[in-house]
């Protein structure tokens, strides 16, 4: 969805990733190491949109098959797995979030604007469309 | 219907209690020069 976000909004749109693993989702933590590691060879967002398809199967298996199906190495990806190199990264996010009071996923941040939950693209249109209003971002 | 608040907003990479984000360009797309930035917390289940 946010996509077609970016895509209605060409130019003036870039979105952020932060992993937010709920600890009751059991594949949910070794789904995102697993992500960071296609990132390790460009392939983050594919491998990310990969992963929304075939939830919730995330065993190490499946995670590597994934893999293999964008091209990536399949050893190497299952020893990034294994490594869990990215671990501490994604923990990292968690901190991030609960600092700024994330409490549920999904949990969207538009130039600093809380929406909570699964939301329409009306819900998105309009928020970019408030934020490009005052201005967008103001970072130097 | 959402309502979305419509004031004046943080400068993007900060949450609404101030809170900063860190930006990970591997986890990111579109340009850096962007008026809007959407950061998302997720997870993939």
């Amino acid at each position: 969805m946010l996509g077609q976000i970016a895509a209605e909004f060409p130019g003036k749109v870039r979105v952020v990733y932060k992993d937010f693993p709920l600890a009751f989702h059991e594949g949910a933590l070794p789904a995102a190491e697993a992500a960071r590691c296609a990132g390790e060879h460009g392939r983050f967002w594919e491998y990310h949109d990969l992963l929304f398809v075939a939830q919730p199967a995330f065993s190490k298996s499946d995670l590597v098959t994934y893999a293999g199906r964008l091209g990536l190495p399949r050893e190497g990806f299952a020893a990034c797995i294994e490594s869990g190199q990215h671990r501490e990264a994604v923990k990292a996010d968690v901190a991030e979030g609960r600092a700024a009071g994330v409490r549920g996923t999904p949990t969207f941040f538009i130039n600093g604007r809380r929406l909570v939950g699964a939301q329409p693209i009306d819900a998105f249109r309009e928020a970019v469309q408030a934020a490009l209003r005052v201005g967008g971002d103001k970072r130097p | 219907m959402v309502a979305v608040a419509v004031g004046l907003w943080p400068a993007a990479g900060t949450a609404e209690n101030g809170s900063k984000f860190t930006l990970n360009p591997v986890m990111t797309r579109g340009p850096a020069a962007a008026a809007v930035t959407i950061v998302e917390f997720s997870d993939y289940q």
